[in-house]
């Protein structure tokens, strides 16, 4: 598993690559395997969950070697209850973060440190939530989106409380929900689609990799006002990824497989 | 006759249409009907697009690394576990003596595949005895047993399931109590278990709550002789409650331990409790049990402790010797050593070649000191009572000394930076 560590590359590394820097040791604060991360690049800034000490850590962008975090979410006020994932909304300056232990999101101001409180918090019955797990945002276009155990949920940006998803992509024809290895799901708010990686067959264990004959994880990619039982638009069959993000500049799609950062060349993503 | 197609241009016109259609559905590899189906945005009927496409470019490192590290003093190997999941999981085990070489050593043996279910293997024990070795992982739910000189892709003669928490640091086998000790890093616990445990088996006992000083544990050592417990911890600290991590289905504390397919209970959101303490070393009662307040703590500036993490203790001189990974040192403290107290001793330096150590060992019949340095690719053996910035003796390599540095274990994540141009990968 390594040890507590941000390895940062060349957008255009290949093969066994050295890191261009690595933000690493222990004044960075972070705990061992981070299970997400996100950049804010109109703000120059990093941000890492510490699940451990119930903590969302901000860098610098161009922090390296044993650099402490600049800005630190952490204390009673927050909430935070084993949050392993943050999401980072550089235009209103909001860090979202999915609560596991609790079935719900916190929204919390980006640019605001120490034991503060969530400005939202989407909680409750009608949200339907079970095992949130990760969230992303798309600011352009006012969503947000939450891995739950039973696939996709799409709320407004902005909801508070005990709201009803706006939509939902969930059922067998969508091979989503944590239970069959979904994680991450990010937008691709230049050509409206939503990504999120899901498994044919095999049993809901929560794993992506699934040892049953026929199981096959694939990438899925829908569409915005996909709702309900809907099969993607397009997949990428038999492509695995814990996480993934988008380099729009490229379009490129990056993922992150079983230890290894691999690059696609994805146009369709952006049109 | 004129502006009458005759009948074969009909027929071409016919091959020539069908010839279109096929290299259109060809280039766009859509399932048969998809296209329609989406025109009409009748989503309920779609197929879809498969886009069935090779990576333009991998980044990764197949070089194995080592952790934590076991000797088998009386037959003269070496057991290490690598935890890089790009060069796939494995123990490894190599001759403890050999000539002194700077190329790549093959193991002697190597244990890894499917079957082995060794998950990201963390830590590492070994009873010469019984003829045993022991995995924990930093992933699964479970320690594995397998036979002492066992190799390539086998399962574990025994598996503990139980209540185990999930995604151990560290295992250390206690000869003389016939006794295993596991650290948990999230829900900060030292959990015991008989050797020979069942797979079902109860832990005999736990240590785990406020008062505890455990904090993010990592490696574990058990003095049988005095009856302490020595923990490694990072510092990350949040309340814990006794009990906690233990897979008990619904009736969980929480659902940390259970993984995504059971419920578990969904907690009310309260106040957090997290907390960052300095890196430390906690000393247990061997006998502990429960929400015990510690014997002592190895905890400062002084200590000049950064992300420690395997432990052993000196046969010798009693010195707790820690790799100390987030400096690329190995410490020695005295053996009463308590509060901010310097070490007697520092290796560190680049004659030393290590970077980022991460388990220590002793080879007590030959008087040596062996060093896992997980970012270096390589296991470096010193002499016992080695300072300073000293070479190694001889080192085992995983990869040529101008490889990359490993850096990436399991990533957990990754980001694009389109400012910097740069991936970000945190582990």
């Amino acid at each position: 598993m390594s040890y507590p560590r941000i390895s940062v590359f060349a957008g255009s590394a290949n093969g066994t690559a050295s890191p261009t820097r690595v933000i690493e040791g222990q004044d960075t604060l972070q705990a061992r395997t981070s299970h997400d991360i996100s950049v804010d690049s109109l703000h120059d800034e990093i941000a890492v969950p510490n699940p451990f000490a119930q903590a969302i850590l901000f860098y610098s962008g161009g922090a390296k070697g044993d650099e402490g975090p600049i800005r630190i979410i952490q204390g009673p006020k927050t909430m935070l209850n084993y949050s392993d994932n943050v999401t980072l909304d550089p235009v209103h300056r909001e860090a979202y973060v999915a609560q596991l232990m609790n079935d719900a999101i916190l929204v919390f101001r980006s640019d605001m440190g120490g034991d503060v409180a969530p400005v939202r918090v989407i909680h409750g019955p009608k949200t339907k939530m079970d095992r949130p797990v990760r969230v992303s945002v798309d600011p352009v276009n006012n969503l947000m989106a939450v891995t739950t155990i039973q696939g996709v949920w799409l709320f407004n940006r902005t909801d508070n409380g005990d709201v009803a998803p706006r939509w939902t992509i969930s059922g067998p024809k969508t091979g989503l929900g944590v239970v069959f290895g979904t994680r991450k799901v990010i937008f691709s708010p230049q050509g409206k689609k939503i990504i999120a990686t899901g498994r044919r067959g095999g049993a809901p264990t929560g794993e992506l990799f699934s040892r049953a004959p026929g199981s096959q994880p694939f990438i899925g990619i829908w569409n915005y006002g996909d709702n309900g039982d809907v099969a993607p638009w397009a997949i990428m069959p038999d492509t695995a990824a814990y996480s993934m993000d988008l380099n729009a500049a490229a379009k490129e799609l990056i993922t992150v497989d079983r230890g290894k950062l691999v690059v696609y060349r994805m146009p369709e993503l952006f049109q | 006759m004129p502006g009458r197609p005759d009948r074969a241009r009909i027929q071409w016109s016919v091959v020539a249409a069908i010839l279109l259609t096929v290299t259109c559905w060809m280039q766009t590899r859509h399932w048969s009907g998809a296209a329609v189906a989406q025109e009409a945005n009748k989503t309920s009927e779609r197929r879809p697009l498969v886009l069935d496409r090779a990576p333009a470019r991998n980044i990764a490192d197949p070089n194995p690394v080592f952790r934590a590290i076991v000797i088998d003093a009386e037959h003269g190997e070496v057991f290490m576990a690598n935890d890089k999941e790009s060069a796939g999981t494995s123990i490894l085990v190599y001759p403890t003596q050999f000539p002194p070489t700077n190329r790549i050593m093959e193991p002697r043996r190597r244990i890894a595949g499917p079957k082995t279910d060794l998950g990201m293997v963390c830590g590492l024990a070994l009873s010469v005895e019984h003829g045993e070795m022991y995995s924990v992982s930093g992933e699964t739910g479970t320690l594995n047993v397998y036979p002492l000189d066992a190799r390539g892709n086998v399962g574990p003669g025994r598996q503990l399931r139980g209540v185990i928490p999930r995604a151990s640091a560290g295992v250390f086998l206690d000869v003389k109590n016939d006794e295993l000790f596991i650290t948990t890093e999230h829900v900060n616990r030292i959990s015991v278990y008989p050797r020979t445990f069942q797979q079902d088996q109860e832990p005999l006992r736990y240590i785990q709550g406020p008062t505890t000083g455990l904090a993010d544990p990592h490696g574990i050592y058990v003095d049988s002789e005095t009856n302490e417990i020595f923990v490694s911890n990072h510092g990350n600290w949040r309340k814990t409650e006794t009990g906690e991590g233990e897979v008990r289905g619904p009736d969980s504390l929480t659902r940390t331990s259970l993984g995504y397919n059971i419920p578990g209970r969904a907690l009310p959101l309260a106040p957090s409790t997290g907390k960052f303490l300095p890196p430390s070393i906690t000393v247990h009662s061997r006998t502990a049990s429960g929400n015990a307040a510690l014997l002592r703590m190895i905890q400062g500036p002084h200590t000049l402790l950064n992300l420690p993490d395997g432990l052993y203790r000196d046969p010798v001189s009693g010195e707790i010797i820690v790799a100390n990974t987030g400096d690329d040192s190995v410490l020695f403290f005295d053996k009463d050593a308590s509060g901010d107290a310097a070490p007697v001793r520092v290796l560190k330096g680049t004659a030393t070649k290590l970077k980022g150590p991460a388990g220590v060992s002793i080879d007590a019949k030959r008087n040596e000191l062996w060093v896992a340095s997980w970012d270096g690719h390589i296991a470096g053996v010193f002499p016992r009572t080695a300072n300073g910035n000293v070479a190694p003796l001889r080192v085992i390599r995983t990869a040529a000394e101008s490889a990359p540095l490993a850096s990436m274990g399991r990533i957990g994540a990754v980001a694009y930076d389109p400012k910097r141009k740069e991936i970000l990968a945190p582990n």
